[in-house]
């Protein structure tokens, strides 16, 4: 096929420098006829006497006068017609031997000019067909080249922004296909390997969430267990403390190793629960659906996450809050854990409505931490210094700042009084967000 | 964190240049109902002040809470939360016989349906609103007196039966009763929702007229017309006030003061 296409535009060359060929060589300085120039003297010595019958036998044209100059025939109008004209014209002149003299036309002008026109018609055709083939082989190389390199292009650009699901469009008269199709063939491998880690990724996130799930059910029974072996142990004390003087501490020890197992059991499901919703929010799971809410449902959730009664609740401002009541729950609890393990004081709670929002003030006095941690308290994974001795995952405060900002709401850490001071912002139903007012 | 209501504050030059007198006051107010289980809140944290000689109106669209507001504010019915405050009185700490008491004593109610008494007279229907508080009947013919020519009602009107009277008249009676007892605000609610277009202007005239003369009234409507009668609006949607347009006291005709209102509503999506 290219072959041909080769041959056929070397031909179209060749033929073109044949017609200039010609076109150069041309030779116009004919020579009349001289074989019909007698013929036409001979036949018209033979006809003078009746020039009225006189027929033109031969190609030439002419024009026949008589000795005064007279035109006595003419084989067309518009030949010269004095010896003066046909001089000029560069006409053969020739005597009719005793009559007269004949003018034969000189068309030698008439000849060049179609043979021009014939010359330039023929190349003219030979261009066009040359430009024909020019553009026919111009759109094959827009079709089988230039396109799908462009379409290589766009698609090396999706394949950048993570778009793996387009395949490369392979078209048979393509060049390119192999080549096209190992490109194709990478995306389906990105593709699948993506899909892979996506699904390892879960998977591991579920096992986490599952394994957080399981481990609790153990504690639960640890927990109970001790509890039970508390109680025994008290009751050993009083019971066999009468009989036995040494039994009585011997009771106190036994049930003070089992409160301390109580504690611990408790502490570990904190830090189990925090990585469950962790897992869980990972997997964006975490829903939280804020509802109208009265606020003298706070004394409950506060009371609730307060089991060790180290605050006083004051009154709470009437009010209708816009709030996840489990979600608040979980930040309350987390808040009061928090202050337990590491500050160990009394805590304070104080109530303000204002601006849109009640505002939950939780301060204690274990000295607060460094201004240059505030910032990052509520970050992922982070603790503060103090922190070294005491479980924990960094993730509480995260959580719960995350869960205050799905209410709406804020979540403030900084340092107040004689500790740190922790206010809960929890919007009023009816209002909107500062976060919104502000844009 | 700096919340904020959607508050579009029309007013400016009403309470800046004189302070007027607060005289019922709201602290997150808020209302719910209990409907199969689930709760309903239909008002929420509404935080308002109602000044002496206010002509106010309370629009929204149907179950925004107007009349809900309407009854609280009036004490007829209690908040679920917050705190009404009348004067020195905080009504939303009353009981029933309380508010009773205070109803009678400090409010006129002005009902779309107007709930005269079939049986006694036109006169009798008003002053037996007036022995409940007032003992001293001729002090009471004359104030119902007073009343009655305030509103156009004939001398001949008053020995009337309710059945005998139109639907303009029974509800400027009805006006009438409501004042008798020199109430300090008058709560209306859609005043002029059963009654034609003319006898319903007769009854927005005649509210104004009162207002005019230093009565202080909060109505609930979501009738453009009867809004115009008013001098501050308050949008309800939602439970909450959207927004509020202060537009001076009523003037007949004011175009500029109806476009005002006309913008405001177009702009809560009224």
């Amino acid at each position: 096929m290219r072959k041909q296409f080769c041959l056929f535009l070397l031909l179209l060359f060749v033929a073109e420098l044949a017609v200039l060929w010609h076109f150069a060589m041309q030779d116009y300085d004919e020579v009349q006829d001289a074989v019909a120039v007698n013929e036409v003297i001979h036949t018209l010595q033979d006809d003078w006497r009746n020039l009225e019958t006189h027929r033109n036998r031969t190609a030439l044209d002419y024009v026949v006068l008589d000795g005064g100059g007279a035109v006595l025939f003419r084989t067309k109008p518009g030949l010269s017609e004095s010896i003066h004209q046909a001089i000029l014209h560069r006409d053969t002149i020739l005597d009719v031997p005793g009559e007269g003299k004949v003018l034969i036309y000189n068309d030698a002008a008439g000849k060049q000019q179609a043979g021009r026109q014939a010359a330039v018609a023929g190349l003219g055709i030979l261009i066009a067909v040359q430009t024909g083939a020019c553009l026919v082989y111009y759109f094959y190389l827009e079709r089988n080249v230039i396109r799908p390199f462009r379409q290589l292009k766009d698609f090396a650009g999706r394949i950048a922004e993570g778009n793996l699901d387009i395949p490369l469009k392979m078209d048979r008269f393509n060049l390119f296909g192999a080549f096209t199709e190992s490109f194709d063939i990478m995306r389906a491998e990105l593709k699948r390997a993506r899909r892979a880690e996506a699904q390892a990724n879960a998977a591991k996130k579920e096992l986490v969430a599952e394994l957080s799930h399981d481990i609790k059910t153990p504690i639960a029974s640890i927990q109970a267990a001790a509890e039970v072996g508390a109680a025994l142990a008290q009751r050993v004390g009083r019971d066999s403390g009468a009989a036995l003087e040494q039994g009585r501490p011997m009771a106190a020890g036994i049930r003070e190793n089992y409160l301390q197992i109580i504690r611990k059991a408790e502490q570990i499901n904190t830090l189990v629960s925090n990585l469950f919703t962790a897992a869980l929010e990972e997997m964006e799971q975490l829903s939280v659906t804020p509802i109208d809410m009265p606020s003298g449902e706070l004394r409950e959730l506060l009371e609730s996450a307060d089991y060790l009664h180290r605050a006083m609740i004051p009154d709470i401002p009437e009010c209708l809050l816009y709030a996840d009541r489990l979600r608040l729950q979980q930040v309350f609890d987390n808040l009061f854990a928090n202050s337990y393990k590491y500050a160990n004081t009394e805590i304070e709670i104080r109530l303000r409505t204002g601006d849109g929002c009640l505002a939950v003030e939780i301060v204690d006095q274990g000295g607060g931490i460094g201004e240059e941690e505030l910032p990052l308290l509520k970050e992922k994974f982070k603790r503060g210094k103090n922190t070294e001795k005491i479980e924990g995952a960094g993730l509480g405060l995260y959580i719960s700042d995350y869960f205050m900002r799905a209410m709406q709401g804020a979540l403030v850490v900084e340092n107040g009084g004689k500790g740190l001071k922790v206010t809960v912002m929890i919007l009023l139903s009816g209002y909107r967000s500062g976060a919104e007012t502000a844009r | 964190m700096h919340g904020g209501r959607y508050y579009s504050r029309c007013r400016k030059a009403g309470n800046t240049l004189f302070m007027k007198k607060v005289l019922l006051q709201t602290e997150a107010l808020s209302k719910s109902f209990s409907s199969g289980g689930a709760m309903q809140h239909v008002l929420r944290n509404i935080d308002l002040q109602l000044y002496e000689g206010d002509f106010t109106v309370i629009m929204g669209a149907s179950g925004a809470g107007k009349s809900t507001l309407l009854y609280a504010l009036s004490g007829m019915d209690t908040p679920s939360l917050g705190k009404i405050t009348f004067g020195t009185d905080v009504i939303s700490d009353m009981d029933s016989d309380g508010l009773a008491v205070f109803r009678r004593r400090n409010c006129g109610f002005v009902f779309q349906q107007i709930y005269l008494i079939d049986s006694m007279s036109v006169m009798d229907n008003v002053l037996a609103a007036g022995l409940l508080v007032n003992r001293d009947k001729k002090e009471l013919i004359r104030r119902a007196k007073e009343l009655f020519a305030a509103v156009d009602i004939e001398e001949e009107a008053w020995r009337k039966f309710p059945a005998q009277l139109s639907g303009g008249e029974a509800q400027r009676v009805g006006i009438v009763r409501a004042l008798i007892n020199s109430p300090r605000i008058l709560f209306a609610d859609e005043p002029t929702g059963a009654l034609n277009s003319q006898t319903g202007l007769d009854v927005l005239d005649t509210l104004t007229g009162f207002n005019g003369r230093g009565q202080s009234v909060v109505m609930v409507t979501h009738d453009m017309r009867s809004a115009r009668r008013g001098n501050r609006i308050l949008y309800l949607k939602d439970g909450t006030v959207l927004g509020e347009c202060d537009l001076g006291p009523y003037v007949h005709g004011a175009r500029a003061r109806h476009e005002k209102l006309t913008g405001f509503l177009a702009e809560m999506g009224w």
